[in-house]
């Protein structure tokens, strides 16, 4: 069991005068409520096609735990759909309850499971659309990701550069589970389109229908996949950096969402010790594969790893070796949901706490360009 | 003043990237030939200790831009760990990868009437 961690920031009260809002939540999910509601954002073409094939969703691959929709069963919205399908009530549930400053929305819809290329793209669009008009004109500190369908990189690269023109937009969003790791040259075109348009590439928990979560095929349970999510992180981790990414684009800054962190600095020194040896196979890297993973990555906190002695938690933070590398976030509406007074226990200093906070996120994300 | 060194033998008892393992003063040390030239370093591998006599002479892939066909180049002046494939210049002894952290002391040669000298060992 956890030790008490004393907060370091109490939850503030209804009514309390308030310090100025500075916290930054790196993630947190929005739904539609239904198909219908993106139909204003697609074509004739296809809300005919959805009507004609009675499309419902992207088929959901996720494994069924304790919780509908994954969700805190108190984030139900108040008229009974599902978590994280009424914006005003996010806004008050996680905005208002914890004094956010700017929170981050990656809208988990499940374009790569679409395998008709043409509709996922379509999809793609509509929900980048929907994403603008209902969630980030809905509130100000609302900040939005550009789903993108990896099944497709030049039509994602080309949503790229439409969906960034909203200033609101932040961040590109990737699912962790690919169908082929993120730095083959098939990918390219995403990555090169990110950096054009200079914002930072999110790889986030989940997706994936074609390949297994974890390396030796479908485990049963979820508390498995979930889990074993950290392998689909690695394989990317390790893919980026080996393929030479980050000398292709210097100045891409890639984040892992919802992946934890506490995996590593094992990987770092994995890698750079097989580096030692097997340079040969990748002669345009200029640095320890560490040095790309510590510098050119950031990771968001949720779902915090909780040793059971909270120094070693600081340790890892430690070994990683770069104080910008962690950013907060919640994941609400979801169950694992991290709370901003309890996930970071009071080991962590407050000069790094607020680095993880605030200013990590401020300076990895442009929240005010325009 | 000429140097003196430790002979170590004939230089045409030397083929070309084939290393060969001397004591001198009881330090092991490993003598490899490139055509004309001829390098010495200390026959330990300061990862793991394995003789690098036992390794393999090789050129190396240049450095490259990521997606470029990197160009083989070096040929005769990297020496590879017969155990985890870690990778020296046989001019200075330093690794490949991490020149600033790993090296194995590397000594002057010299050919002096067809006799090689490992100066300093």
């Amino acid at each position: 069991m956890t030790p008490p961690t004393k907060p370091k920031s109490a939850r503030p009260k209804p009514g309390q005068p308030r310090e100025p809002a500075t916290l930054i939540d790196c993630d947190v999910h929005n739904y539609p409520v239904n198909t219908a509601a993106l139909a204003p954002y697609l074509s004739k073409r296809w809300n005919e096609f959805i009507r004609q094939c009675g499309f419902v969703a992207p088929q959901d691959t996720s494994y069924k735990g304790g919780y509908p929709f994954n969700a805190r069963r108190d984030a139900t919205t108040p008229d009974g759909h599902r978590p994280g399908a009424d914006p005003a009530f996010a806004a008050h549930q996680l905005l208002d309850t914890w004094n956010i400053r700017y929170a981050i929305i990656n809208t988990l819809y499940g374009v790569p499971f679409i395998n008709n290329l043409g509709f996922a793209n379509a999809m793609m669009r509509a929900i980048n659309d929907w994403n603008a008009a209902t969630w980030l004109d809905a509130d100000p500190r609302w900040r939005g990701s550009i789903l993108v369908n990896e099944n497709d990189p030049e039509e994602s690269a080309a949503e790229i550069r439409r969906a960034a023109k909203d200033p609101r937009y932040v961040q590109v969003l990737l699912f962790a589970r690919s169908f082929a790791p993120y730095g083959q040259k098939q990918f390219l075109p995403i990555f090169k389109a990110a950096c054009d348009v200079g914002l930072p590439v999110g790889i986030h928990f989940g997706g994936g229908l074609r390949m297994p979560v974890t390396a030796c095929g479908w485990p049963t349970y979820y508390i498995e996949h979930h889990t074993g999510m950290t392998q689909a992180f690695e394989a990317q981790v390790i893919s980026l950096v080996c393929e030479g990414t980050f000398e292709r684009f210097p100045d891409l800054r890639v984040v892992l969402i919802e992946g934890g962190f506490a995996w590593l600095p094992p990987l770092m020194w994995r890698l750079d010790k097989n580096y030692m040896g097997l340079r040969h196979e990748v002669p345009w890297l200029k640095q320890l594969p560490s040095e790309y993973i510590r510098h050119r990555f950031r990771a968001t906190t949720q779902p915090i790893e909780e040793p059971p002695d909270p120094k070693h938690l600081l340790s890892i933070i430690e070994m990683i070796g770069n104080d910008d590398f962690l950013m907060f976030a919640t994941d609400y509406p979801h169950w694992d949901f991290d709370a901003p007074d309890r996930a970071i226990p009071s080991v962590i200093p407050d000069a790094l706490r607020r680095r993880i906070f605030s200013t990590n996120a401020a300076s990895c994300y442009a929240f005010d360009r325009s | 003043m000429p140097s003196t060194g430790h002979d170590v033998g004939a230089a045409g008892e030397f083929q070309d990237g084939k290393p060969r393992r001397f004591e001198l003063n009881g330090r092991a040390v490993v003598v490899v030939r490139k055509g004309g030239e001829f390098f010495a370093m200390r026959d330990g591998c300061p990862h793991a200790g394995a003789s690098l006599a036992a390794g393999r002479v090789t050129g190396m892939p240049l450095p490259c831009r990521p997606g470029e066909e990197a160009e083989y180049g070096r040929e005769g002046e990297i020496i590879s760990c017969p155990w985890h494939g870690w990778s020296f210049d046989l001019r200075n002894g330093c690794s490949i990868t991490q020149p600033e952290r790993y090296r194995a002391k590397s000594y002057r040669v010299e050919v002096r009437d067809g006799r090689v000298l490992v100066v300093a060992a």
